[in-house]
């Protein structure tokens, strides 16, 4: 009957899981890697590990649990007949001794887990069902004393030869008892024991704790690869409607693996914890996001295909949420149960965008500009894109001329921004002297499509990647240098769905090959650097260590800010926030810039034209403080020293 | 050949007697078409500036949010009067009703015009104002041509034209299939940035609300000017957003723009570039904005503000 129930109170949600969208079945990557992966994230907890304390109070409970899994099954079998135990472990001393040894853990987790909701009360909660959680403990606490306390009546009463250390310890209290009384004590606590384990189950499938059945299969579903890949949405004018899908507008348009994210919730908040957005004062939070997209779909909109489905912006979250998202990955990396938060705002903007043309009206700007003929986000001329390279003896790639060693993408920014330019012109230099053999596309480059795709215009980046796909392999190009860490990720894991598969190197990780290797030759000196990790080569791409070792060749000083590498926090320009308005308490790029500050360091390195600008414009807000610069310039001017 | 006239009760757009000024240097027999509130009013006007006709109407239903009913009137027009060519101004009511005529009349259009060398060629820039085509007008007529704004100055020759009252005609479906809920205008006293003639311009160099002070003084002094500012000013929170000028702002083309303590990023540059003159005052020697400008001071933006605008009331008696 409790299976019934509970399989009633699922209904709902395995309807909406039904009706879904299937998700590409290669995205979870091979078997063994997906094995690998619940190995490390489930049995192992290692995301949750990320955070010491909590991490032990889960590893707790979850371990705990797996061990006491048999001990229902020895309870069902004991409710028909007091006397029967399991096979192999039930009746053996070994099994009631970890059974007691796990009990114990559960309950210090428990007791961790409500010193840190009662006591610690970090904000990560802000937003989240307390009280759920607070019943949920309640009755892990019960179950596990309830286990205990029948194990010492059986204990007492000679039912079992096993006897764990602390259920024998309670027994010892109930030496005097008579056996009438410790016979009907035994029934109640068996029974008590099995009806809460029933109860839990029934509570379980509406509840945010569904993340027992879920976690494991999300993870199993989570996209492989780097994360900074965009899961294509082809879009064929020549489809009918019904099979052209712009993105998500209702609940059926999200995928499985979507849907299953938002019932793999636990609120935990670590998401929001790391979220330059919700740091900054801005509504946007993921796990907020994630509970009103969940509440929508499975909660008030009721059963699948019973009711008129109601778009998703604004009934569940707001367009001002949507538009918040720099896509900066920091929430997915911090998932415990690998929720995919970015990719689900992506395809909310699809929509907003391509079905509804509705986005923060500034940003119009940016769509004209790539569409237009300059092809890049701020409308220049293609005629003025080789304007960095004057004075520098560059070589522009003309159709037919046989390919370069290396092709440097220079990126619009790059080739458009002031600031940018001399990034650009640095690692040119660079590249020159250390003879390698170099050339750029000129005005044959255009947008790589990144700022679209991010924005939701996927129609828009799709056909510029279709086009530059088409010239790079026109000219022969095999390897790849990008100085924009944007530019590089789309290059690197977006093109080949798009038939474009080079060698795509990212500057920095050139430069320092070119050190190590000996075809540059810096010289150190004593600045303080700092260096403020890209999102899209950082966590998105897991590069933490070559714009570093660049850095290493030309200062004995680096200073790290107190959020570094994978915990990086964003400079504010992405998922085509650069050519947004930002509101909030605070701006992403003044609070980064500021963090930077405090380390005390004399320059804050880059490693993408955008970050470099961002922290810039901060820097000039500021009125003071370290001077903000490309790793390329900073090791042009220890290696170039002819200026 | 006829021209499409944006009216309004305020008066007449200059779009119009732009229109006109080119429409009668290559065309004879030059018409103007003024549907809404304002039309009749703007007769006199169309007529001295060349003008023989003027099909007029100033029935409510033509300042309808949607151009359908403008859109079918002039369909019909056209199609009775066997009209070669019909001039439209680049402004919003003038690319609803040509796109609407298009569809309607099955005819040709060439959008984002900036001359007519003839009456059946038309010049445009493209790839971002670095190549002039010229495209031959060929296709069903009426040949419809949506010009840029300011593409000719307006010139009175002083004629008069005959008044020709227009019947409404109703579109399929009936003419209100738009409803207006709320109308809420954005209040400003003096010109907009876009329509201004002279566009002062503040950044971070101005240190402040007060520094906007003295940009203001200087616009009272020269007049018929509207102040700007760049994003990093509007950051600051020294003056609201509507103020920014920028990829993210307003873009405007005045024919003086002036800069004081703008460094020119890119993102405030391409919202300016377009102007006719630029005067960029800044203590940065290396600041961008002097490559863009036509004439570059640099300087303390405090001495030669109050400096420039004493200059500018000696002269002017303002």
């Amino acid at each position: 009957m409790a299976v019934a129930l509970a399989w009633r109170r699922a209904s709902p949600r395995i309807a909406t899981l039904r009706a879904a969208r299937p998700d590409d079945p290669e995205r979870g990557g091979p078997i063994t890697e997906r094995a690998a992966r619940e190995l490390v994230e489930v049995v192992g907890q290692r995301k949750l590990f990320q955070r010491l304390m909590p991490g032990m109070m889960h590893a707790a409970i979850f371990w705990g649990f797996v061990v006491l899994l048999p001990t229902i099954a020895e309870a069902a079998v004991a409710v028909v007949d007091r006397g029967a135990h399991l096979p192999l472990i039930g009746d053996s001393t070994w099994f009631a001794w970890l059974v007691d040894l796990f009990a114990v853990a559960v309950l210090a987790g428990v007791i961790i887990a409500i010193s840190i909701r009662k006591v610690q009360r970090p904000d990560r909660f802000r937003g989240s069902h307390l009280e759920e959680a607070d019943r949920i403990l309640l009755m892990i606490t019960a179950i596990v004393i309830s286990l205990l306390l029948w194990q010492a009546t059986r204990i007492a009463l000679g039912l079992t030869d096993a006897e764990g250390p602390v259920s024998g310890w309670i027994a010892g209290f109930l030496d005097g008892a008579s056996t009438g009384a410790l016979e009907a004590a035994e029934r109640v606590l068996v029974w008590a024991h099995l009806l809460l384990v029933l109860a839990f189950l029934v509570y379980l499938p509406g509840s945010k704790h569904l993340h027992i059945v879920t976690a494991a299969p999300n993870v199993w579903l989570r996209k492989s690869g780097p994360g900074g890949r965009l899961e294509p949405l082809r879009i064929d004018l020549e489809a009918s409607e019904e099979d052209l899908r712009l993105g998500a507008a209702v609940a059926t348009d999200l995928t499985r693996k979507q849907t299953l994210d938002l019932f793999s919730c636990t609120e935990c908040g670590r998401c929001q914890d790391v979220c330059p957005a919700w740091a900054t004062g801005k509504p946007l939070s993921p796990k907020l996001l994630v509970m009103d997209l969940r509440d929508h779909v499975a909660g008030t909109a009721g059963p699948v295909g019973e009711v008129e489905l109601q778009p998703l912006v604004p009934n569940a979250v707001t367009d001002e949420v949507v538009w918040d998202c720099v896509t900066c990955g920091a929430c997915v990396r911090e998932c415990p149960v690998d929720i995919e938060h970015v990719d689900t705002i992506v395809d909310l903007r699809r929509n907003l965008v391509m079905a509804e043309s509705r986005f923060p009206s500034e940003a119009g700007a940016l769509l004209r500009g790539v569409e237009g003929p300059g092809e890049n986000p701020w409308g220049q001329p293609a005629s003025a894109r080789m304007d960095w390279a004057d004075g520098l003896d560059v070589r522009v790639l003309a159709p037919g001329d046989a390919a370069p060693d290396v092709l440097f993408w220079v990126g619009c920014a790059g080739a458009f921004d002031e600031r940018a330019r001399e990034a650009t012109r640095s690692t040119v230099r660079l590249l020159q002297a250390a003879g390698v053999d170099v050339a750029v596309l000129g005005q044959r480059e255009s947008c790589t499509g990144d700022p679209a795709r991010r924005m939701g215009h996927e129609f828009l980046f799709q056909t510029l990647a279709e086009r530059n796909v088409s010239t790079l392999n026109d000219a022969g190009v095999t390897t790849i240098v990008a100085s924009c860490a944007h530019c590089f990720n789309t290059l690197a894991n977006e093109y080949p769905d798009y038939g474009g598969t080079y060698e795509v190197v990212h500057h920095s990780e050139f430069l320092a090959r070119l050190v190590r290797e000996g075809g540059l030759h810096p010289s150190r000196d004593s600045v303080a650097v700092t260096y403020h990790d890209a999102c899209y080569l950082g966590r998105h791409n897991g590069n933490y260590d070559s714009p570093r070792d660049v850095l290493r060749a030309t200062t004995d000083e680096i200073a790290e800010m107190p959020r570094n590498r994978e915990r990086s926090f964003c400079c504010g320009a992405g998922g085509a926030r650069f050519w947004m308005e930002e509101g909030g308490d605070a701006r992403i790029n003044d609070t980064r810039y500021a963090e930077a500050a405090s380390t005390g360091a004399d320059v804050v390195a880059t490693a993408c034209p955008f970050c470099l600008v961002m922290l810039d414009d901060a820097s000039g807000a500021a009125g003071r403080g370290p001077e903000v610069a490309d790793v390329a310039t900073l090791l042009a001017r220890s290696a170039l020293r002819d200026g | 050949m006829w021209i499409w006239a944006d009216v309004s009760p305020e008066g007449v757009a200059s779009s119009a007697l732009e229109l006109l000024t080119k429409a009668r240097a290559i065309g004879k027999d030059v018409g103007a078409v003024a549907l809404g509130p304002g039309a009749s009013g703007a007769v006199d006007q169309l007529g001295e500036h060349g003008a023989a006709r003027v099909y007029t109407s100033d029935d409510q239903r033509f300042a309808e949010p949607t151009s359908r009913v403008a859109a079918h009137t002039l369909g019909a027009l056209v199609a009775e009067h066997s009209t070669g060519v019909v001039l439209f101004p680049s402004s919003y009511r003038g690319r609803d009703v040509a796109g609407r005529l298009q569809a309607i009349t099955g005819s040709t259009l060439m959008a984002n015009a900036v001359d007519l060398p003839s009456i059946d060629r038309a010049r445009a820039e493209i790839l971002g104002g670095t190549t002039i085509v010229e495209v031959d007008l060929a296709g069903p007529a009426p040949h419809l041509v949506l010009m840029r704004p300011r593409s000719f100055e307006p010139e009175a020759v002083g004629g008069t034209a005959d008044v020709v009252p227009v019947d409404v005609v109703e579109p399929p479906g009936g003419a209100a299939v738009v409803q207006v809920l709320e109308r809420t205008e954005a209040a400003s006293d003096g010109p907009t940035l876009e329509g201004a003639k002279v566009v002062l311009a503040g950044g971070r160099g101005l240190g402040g609300p007060d520094g906007f002070r003295l940009l203001q003084e200087l616009g009272d002094a020269i007049g018929d000017t509207a102040i700007g500012a760049s994003r990093a000013a509007v950051d600051a929170g020294w003056v609201p957003y509507a103020m920014q000028i920028g990829q993210t702002g307003s873009t405007v083309k005045p024919e003086v723009y002036i800069a004081a303590g703008i460094s020119g990023a890119l993102q405030h540059a391409v919202g300016m570039k377009g102007s006719r003159r630029i005067v960029a005052i800044t203590k940065d020697p290396e600041a961008p904005i002097l490559q863009l400008a036509d004439l570059g001071v640099v300087g303390d933006l405090f001495q030669v503000l109050p400096a420039l605008t004493e200059e500018v009331r000696r002269r002017t008696g303002r």
